[in-house]
């Protein structure tokens, strides 16, 4: 199952405005107030790094800003955390590969 | 370098509760890395157990705007999207907010950084697809997202069990929930919410690995021993997309050691915490802690512990009189702790040196029932003693009693009762249900329903027992919507099974598809020959079969077959129907002749 709740028995959710961010350059669908990390579950896009020693494939654990296993290169900038950071329009998102270069 | 009497790190149910105290007498200023207050009860959608005084019977997101609001309402600085990044000499927090380093001071510091999950390593843990409960519950509750489609638990605590039933509540399925210890670790009433949908919850059984490439597609478990290695020959293959890990939660104690804080190793309390005395004062005279990071425990005691902090912190800044204040909340606070389910909190907190008095919990005795049973009234299955009262608070005509220690199990008089069922909806466990067994051979229940669609009169749906098992056909006689979502769905069913039926859902019989063209499935085509046509031809009219694309290469046989096993007639003696051109699919413009368009 991909993609956003409509109908929820206890909750309403009222999706703010619809921004355009790029996974590898490609447009998905994304809304203001969604974490980045948020956004590519919802387009079933669930790989965010490769690990730098193994090359494994790595998620985010916690969603919450602690276990930095979503650190994902945005605007350029590696290791940043995709789940605390918003999406914004035209955000472009990779996922990184290794540790990320320092400048 | 900006200066505060109080500076407040971290805007969850602890810290806001401190803040909104501390507001009112001191200058103070509260961080929070989330663009808004809240902490984790932003994405806890069940009602929350207490009592009425602090929020029972309100679900967590509710409690979180009522807490912001009153927060918003307070002469206190409030700093989101701040991420404290360390705690420097001189009394200094240095935070992070819009990619700039910040510096303050204060004059007293309130930590209360919570917890996080406690990670549990296992082949494959590192598998995009096991997440954390925390996480799945953000995605869901928070951004309204599907976090995955098939799911298995690790863990029975609270925190697994109400993760079971949220998912349920977004039509996703869990496969199960396994547990490593002979018992389920949360409460009752939350296990039973979660069994009678039908979720098993396996004890004794862990996890043995992920399966996968890039993403989780199925785990392998395996039943443990009494020290909880894997018995071999006992794996087991399940297919899921989401592997949840529920086995606790550790508290964020970074910034309290660098406060300078003297940090012990008390498992009972959640593993290292800072070591602090009854009003939650640490070995640093200026530092105090208060929630999760002090010891893993709820909502209400972070609450309560925050009031407190702030309340000692007040006192010692302004020398103002808060003593009585002060020992209401402590006394609150041992009530809170007096259950059995809070033993080990007790434990902990007297290897710390804090005193917990011993508080019995009084046993108090259900009157028979009897005398009430031909008129509605309710039924409440809650026997474990639990912090909760809100059952009693919201009973208008005194038919439930808890008393003063809410760990006491309700006590309810039938005679009081008056069937207006809003003990059905106030209750966080829904363990309370209505009942009406008179004279006539069929009883009425209701049951409390937080599911969608919600059933509609005269349907007909299944009874289900505890466990989640069928028991028998029931009829929807009235669905009364409730403003705080727990609605109650009134059946009518044989009253024999009035003690066993606890939910209900709609029939749901998984059937193979015989044709593929039109999608006709077994049962379609079993029902229609029960209802007494049998003839070929007539079933091929009603359901379309081998009218599609196909035309019936795939299906005729099949249904002729069902036919003859269910008439007797053999396939020999059956007609088959016409075959007509043409028998592959054919474009339009094959037929056209010359230059016709």
């Amino acid at each position: 199952m991909e993609g956003r709740i409509l109908e929820h028995p206890i909750l309403s959710f009222t999706r703010q405005k619809r921004v355009r961010i790029f996974f590898e350059g490609n447009e998905i669908e994304a809304y203001e107030g969604e974490s980045v990390a948020a956004a590519l579950h919802a387009a079933g896009i669930k790989v965010l790094r490769y690990t730098p020693i193994n090359g494994r494939p790595a998620g985010f654990f916690c969603a919450v800003g602690k276990c930095s296993s979503c650190l994902m290169e945005i605007d350029g900038v590696p290791n940043v955390r995709s789940c605390m950071t918003k999406v914004r329009d035209g955000m472009q998102v990779r996922r990184q590969h290794g540790k990320g270069d320092l400048v | 370098m900006k200066e505060y009497d109080a500076i407040v790190i971290g805007g969850g149910p602890a810290g806001m509760s401190a803040a909104s105290v501390l507001g009112d007498h001191v200058k103070t200023l509260i961080l929070d890395e989330n663009d808004a207050l809240g902490g984790q009860l932003v994405k806890q959608t069940h009602k929350f157990f207490g009592d009425h005084a602090h929020y029972a019977s309100k679900r967590g997101f509710e409690i979180a705007k009522e807490l912001t609001d009153e927060i918003y309402k307070k002469p206190v600085d409030i700093s989101t999207a701040s991420t404290v990044i360390g705690i420097y000499p001189q009394n200094t927090v240095a935070y992070v907010k819009d990619g700039r380093e910040e510096l303050v001071r204060y004059k007293k510091l309130l930590i209360a950084t919570g917890a996080m999950e406690r990670q549990l390593p296992f082949i494959n843990s590192d598998l995009p697809g096991v997440y954390g409960a925390g996480a799945i519950q953000t995605l869901m509750n928070q951004y309204g997202i599907f976090p995955g489609k098939r799911f298995l638990i690790i863990g029975s605590g609270n925190i697994g069990l109400i993760l079971a039933y949220q998912l349920a509540q977004t039509g996703a399925e869990v496969r199960m929930i396994v547990e490593a210890l002979d018992k389920v670790g949360g409460y009752e009433v939350h296990a039973n919410k979660v069994k009678r949908l039908g979720i098993p919850i396996l004890l004794k059984h862990t996890i043995v690995k992920a399966m996968g490439d890039e993403s989780v597609q199925g785990v392998v478990i395996a039943e443990v021993d009494d020290k909880f290695g894997v018995i071999p020959g006992t794996e087991k293959e399940i297919v899921v997309d989401t592997i949840c890990v529920s086995v606790g939660l550790i508290p964020l104690t970074e910034l309290a050691e660098q406060a300078k804080c003297k940090i012990e190793y008390i498992p009972e309390l959640g593993g290292y915490v800072p070591v602090r005395d009854e009003r939650m004062h640490t070995t640093n005279s200026d530092v105090f802690v208060a929630g999760d990071l002090s010891s893993i425990e709820e909502a209400t005691t972070a609450i309560i512990e925050g009031k407190l902090a702030a309340m000692q912190i007040v006192k010692d800044l302004t020398k103002t009189d808060l003593g009585k204040e002060i020992s209401d909340e402590l006394k609150t606070l041992d009530i809170f702790r007096s259950g059995p389910k809070s033993f080990k909190i007790r434990k902990g907190l007297e290897k710390m040196g804090i005193k917990v008095p011993e508080i019995e919990v009084p046993k108090l005795f259900q009157t028979p029932i009897e005398n009430a049973k031909s008129k509605l009234h309710a039924v409440i299955e809650c026997t474990e003693e639990i912090p909760c009262n809100s059952c009693e608070s919201s009973c208008k005509f005194d038919a439930i009693k808890v008393g003063e220690n809410i760990n006491t199990p309700p006590i309810f008089d039938p005679s009081k009762c008056t069937g207006c069922a809003v003990c059905v909806t106030a209750c966080p466990g829904l363990a309370i249900f209505m009942e009406k067994l008179d004279e006539s051979p069929n009883a009425t229940i209701g049951i409390p329903y937080e599911f969608l669609p919600l059933p509609k009169f005269n349907e007909k749906m299944w009874g289900m027992d505890k466990e989640g098992n069928y028991v028998c056909d029931l009829t929807v006689k009235r669905v009364v919507k409730n403003p705080n979502k727990t609605n109650i769905v009134y059946v009518e069913l044989p009253k024999e099974f009035v003690d066993d039926v606890r939910h209900v859902r709609y029939p749901k019989k998984e059937s193979p598809f015989v044709c593929r063209c039109e999608e006709v499935t077994l049962d379609q085509i079993e029902k229609i020959i029960d209802s007494g046509i049998t003839d070929f031809e007539e079933i091929k009219r009603m359901t379309r079969i081998t009218m599609g694309p196909c035309g019936g290469k795939n299906c005729k046989m099949i249904t002729l077959g069902i036919i003859s096993r269910k008439t007797g007639i053999p396939i020999s003696k059956l007609s088959h129907g016409t075959s007509r051109p043409p028998v592959k699919p054919t474009e339009f413009s094959a037929f056209l002749r010359g230059d016709e368009k």
